[in-house]
């Protein structure tokens, strides 16, 4: 766990994979980080506690609702699940994302 | 922009949601929290590590838990007080920097938020809080009426009826019988006429109102036949008469020829339902008819017990009328009750008043609205560079709303802070000048709700201003904006489109304001033309007082017992009147126009009526034979009273027109008989000596009931309408009439000294009133959308300065500047005065009762929209004039 490791994902980036993560279906918070850890490899998994900030901004925001349920050992969690809203932030987000990651490797690449 | 406008107000939304639950988020954020580190240190635990090394493992992945529990908390809560402070100060900074702007703002503001909030008071204290009683929705009134052929009239109560339903209902906690009374309060310098009220006993219980000194009146004292000399008096009366007394009880007052011993006194503000009593008497002394129960004239009212509704009180009452109707046809047949809240019979007049004027009030402040709305888009079009400047030194979207709201909502404030200081001000000034009677317990004032409406409506309207700008406008790149060329760009021309919305939208409201105000005038002329069939101008009215010689002795149970003669005989007070200069005619009347008598049945020779709803009916009055003479009613055939004919058994009778219609449509009718009551009772008949027309006697723009008036000689009587009329302006002889009727006697009494054209005046009162309201609401609607108008087409012209001189340097003549100027701004004026011109159609439903003889589209509709036109045209014109005195050259180097 080195310095590399604790550095911020771009603004914003954390909230396109929330909302990416939770178009396969309702999750609580452990799963989400645990998803979006097992999708990247493990890069992507440091500082899991700066979910929760993000996924309470998302539901005032109302691009996510929230409910209380039961996880799969039988505790109280909070799940999440997308809305519509968050759905077409969740597109919008992805085509700008796609457009700026390619036009940055090109430049990368470029030079 | 718009998403960022949606998504802030649902953040909003949701913040507001859970405001009050900020305990119960911060532990489900600990739950939550605690869940996941439980989750990931199990985890751990599976893959082999000791649980307390799996705990910190799961710490540390989580990381600062304290500080992020705090972030996600914050994430809840609403931009901090300081940050709004912040956002405050800079509103007032800009706003400083462009205080035309900001001036012209805040007056508009003010019209618009100043007129609402004092119609509002005006509705809180008459429709909302009601009328000044504990429970007061419980209380109704009970009103005798009869089924007629032209459908129920409103009669009153007699006495008899009045105890069987007090004995028999069950849906009331009680009943209590009340009318009004004019007295005369003797003792001081001068006598003075009074009014007050005979109350049966639980009329102030019934009320929840108790005395502040003494009680009530006792069932003995309100026993029928005894009659107890006891009063409580008004609050008034007390300071007046006995300067606050306070130990007033037991002392006499003199009211008329009798003393009364005082037993109570009511508080401050009370003045009975009447809302015009300065004392009351146990019922038993109001002179109505206790054991005949066809004698019908005060009222009743009633609370409703727990349970019971109208409805229910309604269907009981109708019940126990088919058992009264049944046991005493004679007297009951096809008489019903209404049972009406006590605030419907009180605010009956004014409710529909003041619901049409808080509509044109509303539409007054939606144009206000509109007009600082285009106001602040053209600012916020000027303001690209700054908001683009803001935006790249980092501002989000969401912060550059927040500061335009802050904006609005700061001038919105001073607008409203200006508006009620104003409306505080002149309210009670409006409703001393209003001509209509508003109840006393209506008195406006600064109340905490009027406070909160005003600053509900001043954020209201500050944060639709403050959005206006941003539903347009796009987050301008600072590059653009930079560059002077970004001018007259989408924004630009999306800006246009929206402020030529408002204009239209401002022009459609102020035709409508203007077509029901033009309704109401319309409405007052036709009601200044109807002829009453009497000459109203010239004509002065008094009412007079004359008592018998020697006061008999106070047993007087009927009025024709022990006829002493009058200190006065009317015949004197005819000559004395006549002989004052400037008096042209001069006659006396059991009642004066308007001033209200009661109905008889009467039966024509030869006519078999007998279903009570066609039963003849008629207004009597006694008259002197000068009466039309004197205000100049048609003498249709035969002729007036002779002297001779003023006695009591006098037998001649004067009808109006339909009478004979009815009766003896195509004969002469002089000389054919009538007679009180049914055709075979007692009373004599009476010979028609004369046929005059119809008058509206009591009540314009209609009598209430279509029933003729019968006339009889006049005999000396106390109480008496004098009317003169005069060769001059009729007031200003009102104390030369006064003095001649009392004759230097202090015990003759004049009062209620009228133009009989004022009087004639207050008839049409709510409609002036209101017209007048609504005009001026009107106006004020025209010039704010003119120059609202006047703002966009300024603006217009100055955008296109380059291209008129273009235009010019390639020869196009100013006519033609002008007429492309004028073309754009009228076709604005156009669409929004047919939009206003297609809502007039519903201004007949809000203006119902209000209005008399106007259809739903009145001519007044179209001069609205001339005048309006006309106007805009100015507005359109000044800057289309100024259009052409564009120096091409000039123009053309200005970019």
């Amino acid at each position: 766990m080195g310095a590399q490791e604790t550095r911020e994902l771009l603004p914003g980036t954390l909230d396109m994979l929330i909302l990416k993560v939770l178009s396969r279906g309702d999750m609580h918070g452990y799963d989400i980080a645990s998803a979006i850890q097992r999708a990247s490899d493990g890069v992507l998994g440091v500082m899991e506690g700066a979910l929760y900030p993000a996924l309470h901004r998302l539901e005032v925001r109302g691009w996510v609702r929230s409910r209380w349920g039961t996880s799969d050992n039988n505790r109280r969690a909070k799940f999440y699940r997308l809305s519509a809203l968050g759905r077409r932030a969740l597109d919008e987000e992805a085509a700008y994302w796609d457009r700026v990651a390619a036009a940055v490797s090109r430049v990368m690449q470029s030079v | 922009m718009k998403r960022v406008v949606i998504n802030d107000a649902i953040s909003w939304w949701n913040r507001l949601l859970t405001f009050f639950g900020a305990g119960r988020r911060a532990r489900d954020i600990d739950d939550e929290i605690a869940f996941h580190l439980a989750m990931r240190q199990a985890e751990h635990e599976r893959a082999g590590l000791a649980p307390e090394i799996a705990r910190r493992a799961a710490a540390r992945q989580f990381g600062n838990v304290t500080a992020l529990k705090e972030q996600t908390h914050d994430m809840w809560k609403f931009p901090s007080f300081e940050s709004l402070v912040r956002d405050v100060r800079y509103a007032f900074r800009t706003l400083r920097r462009a205080p035309g702007f900001a001036f012209v703002a805040v007056v508009v503001l003010a019209i618009g938020i100043g007129a609402t909030a004092a119609m509002f008071s005006l509705v809180d204290t008459m429709l909302v809080r009601g009328l000044p009683y504990p429970q007061a929705d419980r209380l109704v009134v009970l009103i005798g009426n009869v089924q007629r052929a032209g459908g129920v009239e409103r009669r009153g109560n007699s006495y008899p009826d009045h105890v069987d339903w007090r004995a028999r209902a069950t849906s009331f906690e009680d009943m209590a019988a009340f009318t009004t009374l004019n007295a005369t309060l003797q003792g001081a310098d001068e006598p003075e006429p009074i009014v007050g009220e005979a109350v049966s006993v639980p009329y102030f219980t019934l009320l929840g109102v108790s005395p502040t000194q003494g009680r009530g009146f006792t069932p003995e004292e309100d026993a029928v036949p005894n009659r107890n000399a006891v009063v409580i008096l008004g609050d008034g009366l007390w300071r007046r008469r006995f300067g606050a007394d306070p130990s007033v009880l037991n002392r006499t007052i003199q009211l008329g020829t009798r003393t009364y011993t005082i037993v109570g006194v009511m508080p401050a503000g009370f003045t009975g339902v009447s809302d015009t009593a300065q004392f009351w008497e146990p019922f038993a002394q109001s002179g109505a008819q206790f054991d005949n129960r066809g004698s019908r004239g005060f009222q009743t009212i009633a609370r409703l017990k727990p349970g019971a509704t109208i409805t229910s009180a309604r269907a009981e009452l109708d019940t126990i009328s088919r058992q009264l109707a049944t046991a005493y046809p004679q007297t009951n047949d096809k008489r019903g009750v209404e049972v009406s809240p006590l605030a419907d019979v009180v605010l009956q007049q004014l409710r529909p008043i003041v619901v049409a004027l808080m509509a044109a009030v509303s539409l007054v402040l939606l144009i206000a609205c509109a007009n600082v709305a285009g106001l602040l888009i053209s600012r916020s079009d000027a303001r690209q560079r700054e908001i683009a400047v803001r935006t790249a030194l980092g501002a989000g979207p969401g912060r550059l709303l927040r500061q335009l709201i802050t904006e609005s909502c700061v001038l919105a404030m001073l607008g409203a802070v200006a508006g009620m200081a104003v409306a505080q001000i002149s309210l009670p000034s409006l409703i001393a000048a209003s001509p209509i009677a508003f109840p006393t317990f209506v008195q406006p004032q600064l109340s905490l709700r009027v406070l909160a409406f005003g600053i509900v409506m001043a954020l209201l309207t500050g944060v639709l201003l403050g959005l206006a700008p941003m539903m347009h406008a796009r987050l301008p790149r600072l590059s653009d904006a930079l560059k002077t060329s970004a001018r007259g760009g989408s924004s630009g021309m999306r800006s246009q489109r929206l402020r030529s919305a408002l204009v239209i939208g401002e022009v459609a409201l102020a035709v409508l304001l203007l077509a029901g105000a033009g309704l109401m005038i319309r409405s007052i002329q036709k009601l200044a033309a109807i002829d009453p069939g009497f000459e109203a101008a010239n004509v002065l009215m008094v009412n007079a007082t004359i008592p018998r010689q020697a006061a008999p002795p106070a047993a007087p149970g009927t009025a024709a017992a022990a006829p002493a003669p009058f200190v006065s005989s009317h015949a004197d007070v005819l000559d004395r009147i006549r002989a004052v200069p400037g008096v042209e005619a001069v006659s006396l009347a059991s009642d004066l126009p308007f001033g209200g008598s009661s109905a008889v049945f009467y039966s024509a020779e030869g006519d078999a009526t007998v279903a009570a709803e066609t039963m003849p009916r008629a207004y009597v009055h006694r008259v002197t034979p000068e009466f039309f003479a004197t205000l100049r009613i048609r003498l249709e055939a035969g002729r007036t009273f002779l002297p001779s004919e003023e006695r009591t058994d006098s037998q001649a009778v004067v009808v109006s027109h339909n009478v004979t219609r009815r009766f003896w449509p195509n004969q002469d009718p002089i000389g054919k008989r009538i007679k009180f009551g049914a055709p075979g009772s007692q009373n004599p008949w009476l010979t028609i000596v004369g046929v005059v027309d119809e008058v509206k006697y009591r009540g314009l723009p209609e009598n209430p009931t279509r029933d003729p008036d019968l006339y009889l000689p006049y005999v000396d009587r106390a109480t008496q309408g004098v009317i003169v009329r005069t060769r001059v302006e009729p007031s200003s002889l009102t104390s030369a009439v006064r003095a001649a009727i009392r004759n230097g006697n202090a015990s003759i009494l004049t009062f209620n000294a009228q133009t009989l054209a004022d009087v004639v005046a207050q008839q049409s009162s709510a409609s002036r009133f209101t017209g007048w309201l609504l005009s001026v609401f009107a106006a004020t609607a025209l010039v704010l959308s003119v120059v609202g108008l006047y703002g966009v087409m300024s603006y217009l012209v100055a955008q296109r300065t380059r291209e008129f001189g273009i235009r010019l340097a390639l020869g196009a003549s100013r006519e033609e500047i002008v007429r492309r100027v004028l073309r754009d701004g009228m076709w604005r004026v156009a669409i929004g005065a047919a939009i206003g011109l297609a809502a007039t159609t519903g201004l007949a439903r809000v203006l119902a009762g209000l209005v008399y003889g106007v259809g739903t589209f009145d001519i007044s509709s179209l001069l609205a929209v001339v005048m309006l036109v006309v106007v805009a045209i100015a507005a359109c014109g000044v800057p289309a004039v100024r259009a052409t005195r564009v120096d091409p050259a000039i123009a053309l180097r200005s970019e």
